[in-house]
């Protein structure tokens, strides 16, 4: 299952069309079978982000669940000295704006198969990955980097869920007091919108732009169904249902209509349950 | 699950295996059944694509549109009654549909017709071709060749009488299908042969001497005819179990064979007796003849009606066919309430309430202007049922005669008979062979009917006529008597000399309604109705002699408890000195004794044997066995108690056998404890505005209630800081310890941010506030984390989670760039809201059903346990199953509300099973509080989950089932729980198999890919395994009773299973599927979807655990297996055992 090892050579590295090299990992190295990693230099035009530098990233798919940001770093130590290593469920662009959560409050991380961008100190440890021959596999678990799954690993993981209420409490202590000066700020702000639209000593108003503008106006989706809800029924409360000989017909006539649509109903999921022959009692 | 459907459909063609290994000889593994399992139905009902379908026709529902012209064109005259016709006489115009749609498939076909016809005419020529035979005495039966038996048994063994063969004096058709009554399936056709008049004597009345004769003039026929090869297969039988009017059976040769049955009487001709000889008072068996002994003679009533049965059927048919040509929905009405009849198993066998006697009552009604000539069908159905539901013959008798003062008087026939209908010539009672407690059911299932009829959340066409209703699903006790020949025994004890004489020997049909009456007055309060089998007609073949009675199957009795009174132990009887008393002591013998109660009273008690719940529930057994073995001497070993067989599967293994009851009601205690001190609690900044619990152990739903335990130090690592105790690496996985969530609102305030971050930050805040006051107040252990707070109370971890009501709508709520507030449903909110808000409800509401009816959680236990032995409990989930369960009990029709786990069980296989769920939303009706849905379901069927429940909070969406079961599970559902059914009942029903219930909680692990087996010491819930371990582990735990408070935490909710479950599904979850049995499995099975094997381009966002195949320019990816199933082991590590890889099976 292994890609075409037939083309290559010992000792070369695997390219395959897309420009991704192809790195074989395993577990430990009495394993068997290999995972393959696909690297290739980070590229993307859109992205400006100071922490993943294009000439020093290298972008690497299919990172096997058993492997943190720790053991990647430490794999791709070997290149050159790496600078960090963010994993994620899905390439695309990072961070998410708002404010920095504490680990606590972080919501659990997903366990899959990931995606990583590996950013090394020096931009010529790149070619050096990629120029890693293929059928030399990197190894996760070694006896100086042991690497805990199963047992050990959820044993670890329950231990490590403990949290110190003291901990616990002066996180949120800090976010909100965090919060609640952003409030204050936003509020802050606000009035001095306010106070600019009050008239000045000689009558003067200053009208800005911004979103005070539109306060005339009910300011919520629901707001506005609401209005025009309301409008409908007023509406309606107005009119005359039964006063005309004509509108009284029409009654009639859609009390009918409406006794055929439901026959005609009723003769379809009949025609269907026959069809599926529903209807043998035994 | 979207990209799955191929491989599960190949699971289903796979044959479904049902092993039957005990526990004891597991290793013996050459004892396999096989089970194969038919497919069809299932596949169509669930994916509208029937046998039909594949000739060619597209069967889809599709939303009616008609034009404006059709919709608003003027009506005619005829078109404007056909709609108010339906309007007006049906609830609902498609029940009348469907009714006629139901006649079409019962009614026969013409073509039958001209078969029936044609077969009756070879069959008339031949009769008449019989030759003469030499008179003989009728003792000698030399003149019959060896090859044909007589069909009778010949006790005392000889009468009076000559006899000889002659060709009959006339041969017609008779009974339902020259009336038009005849229905589908087992058509039977009836003939009646005259015997002609030279052949007997007026006075053969006496002593058995027509009946005898009739036997040999049947014996000569079927000599006869045994010859000609005009004839397939010649079968005696009796009618309706009466040995004294034998029949002979004939049916077609040659592939029709099965098609219908010729039924050939043997009869006097009319008028041949006087009817007057056969008033019910008279004797004509003579004791000295039948006993050998002189004394008084005692009334014949059931051997007369017998013999007045045989001179009738011709007046009858000519009565029927009067009062059908007047009305034309006769044969209709007939056809419909002999389907209703059947589906209750009351048309059949001996003492049933056959389609003669169904449309007789329809007669009577006709006759008496119950009903009117111009009605329908439908109407004459349910004038019918009401009729049966509102009348009581056993009392109040009714008759057909034109003149009552020539004949015997109702009361007359009253003291002979316990059901009385009178037929028109007034001589017979056409019930004669009914008991009372037939009669009683009958009038039971009709007043059910009418209740459900007009229910409109009810499909009461399947309820009606659809839904069969076999005892073991219907009772909710049953037990047989299964050495029948003991009943000759308690025929003599019970003194019935004379009466066994008038049933001729019968000693099951004479004991039987003595027996049922002992059992009433013995059960009396605890039970709604007492049924009994009806047992079936014997059949034999012409050349064996007839059966013996005791050759019949095992009588069945059925039992409709009384929930509330059925499991008491105690039956308080009269005070010591009234003069009932001794009425009491001879009824329950020596078990009755003198108690002194509180109230100072002294008086006659039996007080029964029952600790737990469970032994409770089985008071009846009790009672049953010992009342048949006081008064009708059978032996506790005849009776075959199957009331709770099944209840084994969720028995608790403590000092005590019960079923969990007691263990949830300390949980639920405990609970209420907790919620009374949460409440109570001062200082904490904003006020609880409720607690409420959201687990199923708060609603007496978990499948193995939860043992308060204690723990054993030595077994744990310590974590000093926060005073925890670890999991050691090394030892067996401790005991798993539930956590049981409650969900605690806080007061709504202008304190509360308006932003998710900071809520979630405040109720971290809670969390370790409310853990602070607990530990002071109360001496609680507590662990706050951010999205709950774990409390250690009286060996028990209660889940507090702070909900804030606001918070769903504050995570819906975006700001647009425009800053325009809107507000959009997201997975977050909807989770949140199902935790904090539908759950508890849910949750609540059980409980109150709970309290209505005893069994639910127990039923529920069952039902879970048997989901997550088949590997489904991840798709049906416990929610979904305690919402099924409901259902079962909210709206039991036709049934009434299960009273035991099993009947409850079965129940919900069936419903599984046989629920539409295509063209049918499931209605849960909690609260009583819906009404109509349906029309809106059928429009958007295509969008909606594929399994629907609706509740009367959830109309439209059906939140529980939205995520699963998929359809391709979903018929992997019907198809195990329709085989389960069928093996579970056919061993309850029959005592004589191999009697193991656990074989339906074994699945099949054939069909799937891998298997991956785990380490048994891992598994926290072993001893919940379907097979009990062989070796058991300790899991740190000390028996004795509960727990300090205080003291360290113990290991929670910590499962190595689950975890290695989730690691799998989040890594490989598009790869394959994967099952597990939560409840101590120790395998974890998984099946490749063969989507993902397609060879697939190579994509960045698809190439999770794939390994790249170059050809050309072409790069495909396909999964790493090797690499895969090394994964599995990798992050399993000290779980796995083994692998298994089934690598034939992933071929693609």
């Amino acid at each position: 299952m292994a890609p075409s090892k037939k083309k290559h050579a010992k000792n070369q590295a695997c390219v395959i069309p897309g420009g991704f090299t192809v790195l074989s990992l395993q577990f430990s190295s009495d394993s068997a079978a290999r995972h393959s990693l696909y690297v290739k230099e980070h590229r993307v035009r859109a992205e400006r982000s100071s922490h993943r530098p294009l000439d020093r990233t290298l972008f690497v798919l299919n990172i096997p669940p058993y492997c943190s940001e720790d053991v990647v770093k430490d794999l791709f130590s070997q290149f050159g000295s790496v600078q960090s290593v963010e994993l994620r469920d899905h390439p695309g662009s990072s961070q998410e704006s708002g404010p920095k959560l504490s680990k606590f409050f972080k919501p659990a991380e997903k366990q899959g198969f990931k995606v990583g961008y590996v950013v090394f100190q020096i931009s010529s440890s790149l070619p050096a990955v990629k120029s890693h021959p293929h059928d030399v596999p990197l190894v996760v678990c070694t006896e100086h980097r042991p690497v805990k799954t199963g047992l050990q690993k959820w044993i670890q993981q329950y231990t490590n869920s403990f949290i110190q209420p003291e901990q616990l409490q002066q996180k949120v202590d800090s976010f909100m007091e965090d919060y609640d000066k952003r409030k204050e700020e936003e509020a802050e702000r606000q009035k001095k919108e306010a106070e600019e639209e009050q008239e000045d000593e000689e009558g003067w108003v200053k009208v800005t732009r911004g979103h005070k503008g539109t306060k005339a106006r009910p300011h919520s989706e629901a707001a506005n169904q609401r209005t025009l809800q309301r409008e409908i029924t007023k509406k309606k409360r107005k009119e005359l249902l039964n006063f005309y000989t004509w509108q009284h017909r029409n009654t009639q006539k859609e009390h009918i209509a409406e006794l055929r649509k439901k026959f005609e109903e009723d003769k379809q999921r009949i025609a269907l349950l026959r069809a599926q022959r529903k209807f043998r009692p035994y | 699950m979207s990209g799955s459907g191929a491989p599960i459909r190949r699971l289903f063609v796979q044959p479904i295996l049902v092993k039957t290994i005990g526990p004891a000889q597991r290793e013996k593994r050459a004892n396999h059944r096989h089970v194969s399992l038919t497919l069809g139905t299932c596949e169509s009902g669930m994916k509208g694509k029937s046998k039909a379908d594949h000739a060619g026709e597209e069967v889809v529902y599709h939303p009616v549109k008609l034009s404006r012209n059709d919709l608003y064109r003027p009506p005619t005259a005829e078109e404007l009654n056909q709609l108010k016709e339906a309007e007006s006489l049906f609830h609902c115009s498609l029940l009348k549909m469907q009714m006629e749609e139901l006649l079409k498939e019962v009614a026969l076909s013409e073509r039958r017709k001209r078969q029936i016809d044609s077969f009756i005419q070879t069959v008339t020529k031949l009769i008449q071709t019989v030759p003469d035979s030499p008179e003989v005495e009728v003792s000698d039966l030399s003149w019959l060749s060896g090859a044909v038996k007589v069909p009778f048994l010949l006790v005392p063994k000889t009468t009076k009488g000559k006899f000889h063969m002659a060709p009959p004096s006339s041969i017609d058709l008779i009974g339902s299908y020259p009336l038009g009554t005849c229905t589908k399936p087992n058509v039977m056709v009836d003939l009646a042969v005259t015997i002609p008049n030279d052949v007997l004597h007026p006075k053969d009345v006496l002593n058995q001497r027509y009946p005898r004769k009739r036997a040999l003039y049947l014996a000569g026929l079927a000599q006869h005819l045994a010859s000609s090869s005009d004839i397939g297969t010649m079968q005696y039988s009796c009618l309706h179990g009466n040995r004294l009017r034998p029949v002979l059976l004939l049916t077609p040769p040659g592939k029709d064979s099965s098609s219908f049955t010729l039924r050939v009487h043997a009869c006097p001709a009319p008028g041949f007796f006087k009817p007057s000889r056969f008033h019910p008072q008279r004797n004509n068996i003579r004791t000295e003849w039948y006993t050998g002994l002189q004394t008084s003679e005692p009334p014949t009533p059931h051997y007369n009606s017998s013999v007045l049965g045989d001179l009738l059927p011709r007046a009858h048919l000519q009565f029927l066919s009067a009062v059908s040509s007047q009305c034309s929905a006769f044969t209709d009405g007939v056809a419909l309430l002999k389907v209703w009849l059947r589906q209750r198993e009351l048309d059949q066998g001996t003492g049933c309430f056959n389609g003669f006697l169904a449309s007789m009552l329809l007669a009577y009604l006709l006759i008496t202007h119950r009903i009117s000539n111009s009605m329908t069908a439908y109407q004459l159905l349910r004038n019918a049922l009401n009729f049966l539901a509102s009348t009581d013959l056993t009392v109040n008798g009714i008759s057909l005669a034109k003149d009552p003062d020539s004949t015997p008087s109702i009361s007359e026939f009253h003291d002979a008979f316990q059901v009385v209908f009178v037929d028109p010539s007034g001589h017979l009672n056409m019930c004669a062979d009914i008991t009372a407690c037939t009669y009683k059911q009958l009038q039971h299932e009709a007043s059910l009917s009418m209740q459900f009829w007009d229910n409109p959340t009810v499909d009461g066409f399947q309820c009606l006529l659809m839904t069969p209703k076999p005892m073991i699903r219907t009772s909710d006790h049953v037990f047989q008597l299964c050495e029948l020949v003991k009943l000759q025994s308690s025929c003599k004890k019970l003194n019935l000399l004379s009466e066994l004489m008038d049933h001729s020997g019968d000693y099951i049909h004479t004991a039987l309604p003595f027996i049922l009456s002992l059992l009433q007055q013995g059960l009396s309060q605890r039970i709604h109705l007492l049924t009994h089998s009806l047992s079936p007609d014997p059949k034999w073949s012409v050349e064996s002699e007839a059966p013996k009675h005791k050759a019949q199957p095992p009588l069945s009795f059925g039992l409709l408890l009384r929930a509330e009174l059925s499991s008491t132990v105690l039956d308080r009887g009269p005070p010591a000195d009234s003069p009932k008393a001794a009425e009491f002591r001879q009824l329950w013998g020596p078990r009755s004794e003198l108690r002194r109660f509180q109230d100072g009273d002294i008086t006659e008690a039996v007080l029964w044997h029952g600790e737990s719940i469970c032994q409770k529930r089985l008071v009846p057994k009790q009672i049953i066995t010992h009342l048949l073995q006081l008064h009708a001497d059978i032996p506790e070993s005849c009776v075959r108690y199957v009331g709770a067989m099944v209840d084994d599967v969720i028995k608790t293994g403590s000092e005590v056998s019960g079923t969990g009851e007691e263990e949830s009601l300390v949980v639920v205690q405990s609970y209420d404890d907790l919620s009374r001190k949460l409440w109570r609690l001062e200082g904490l900044p904003l006020t609880i505005t409720a607690v409420q619990g959201a687990h199923p152990a708060l609603r007496y739903t978990q499948v193995k209630p939860l043992a308060l335990t204690r723990k054993l130090y030595s077994f744990f690592d310590r974590e000093k800081t926060s005073r925890s105790l670890v999991p050691k690496e090394g030892k067996p996985c401790p005991v798993y310890i539930t956590p049981i969530t409650v969900i605690c609102h806080m007061e709504g305030s202008g304190k509360w941010p308006h932003d998710r971050l900071a809520i979630q930050h405040i109720r971290a805040a809670f969390h370790i506030q409310l853990g602070e006051l607990l530990r002071k107040h109360h001496n609680y252990t507590c662990r706050p984390c951010p999205t709950h707070l774990d409390v250690w109370k009286d060996g028990l971890v209660f889940r507090i989670q702070v909900a804030y009501h606001r918070e769903p709508q504050v995570l819906r709520e975006s700001l647009t760039a425009e800053g325009l507030l809107v507000v959009r449903d997201n997975d977050e909110a909807q989770a949140l809201e199902m935790a904090t808000i539908h759950k508890p409800l849910l949750t609540s509401t059980l409980h109150g059903l709970q309290q209505q009816h005893p069994c639910f959680g127990a039923a529920c236990r069952l039902v879970k346990r048997w989901l997550s032995a088949q590997l489904f409990s991840d798709d049906i989930t416990e929610d979904t199953a305690d919402l099924l369960v409901a259902s079962l009990f909210l709206q039991p029709a036709p049934f009434t509300a299960p009273s035991s786990p099993q009947v409850a069980f079965l129940r919900f296989l069936h419903l599984l099973s046989s629920f539409d769920w295509r063209n049918n939303p499931l209605i849960v009706n909690l609260n009583n509080q819906l009404t109509e849905i349906k029309n809106g379901f059928m429009a958007t069927r295509e969008s909606l989950p594929v399994m629907f429940i609706a509740t009367p909070k959830d109309k439209k969406l059906s939140m529980w089932t939205k995520r699963s079961p998929s359809i391709q599970m979903l018929q992997r559902v019907i198809m195990v729980a329709a085989e389960s059914l069928k093996v579970l009942e056919h061993q309850l029903i029959d005592g004589s198999q191999k009697q193991d219930v656990r074989v339906i909680l074994r699945p099949p692990l054939e069909a799937y890919d891998v298997v991956i087996h785990l380490n048994p010491k891992q598994v926290p819930l072993l001893d919940q395994a379907v097979d009990p371990p062989a070796i058991t582990f300790s899991r740190g735990v000390m028996s004795g009773s509960a727990a300090q408070p205080g003291g360290p935490l113990p290991v929670i909710d910590y499962n190595p299973v689950s975890l290695y479950l989730g690691e799998l599904r989040e890594a490989f979850g598009d790869l394959a599927l994967f099952f597990c049995d939560p409840c101590g499995g120790t395998v974890i099975t998984v099946l490749w979807k063969p989507k993902a094997f397609i060879p697939t381009p190579f994509k960045t966002s698809q190439v999770s655990a794939r390994s790249v195949e170059v050809t050309g320019d072409e790069t495909k990816t396909v999964p790493n297996v090797e690499a895969i199933l090394e994964d599995f082991r990798i992050m399993g590590k000290g779980l796995v055992k083994s692998v298994e890889a089934r690598t034939e099976k992933w071929s693609f």
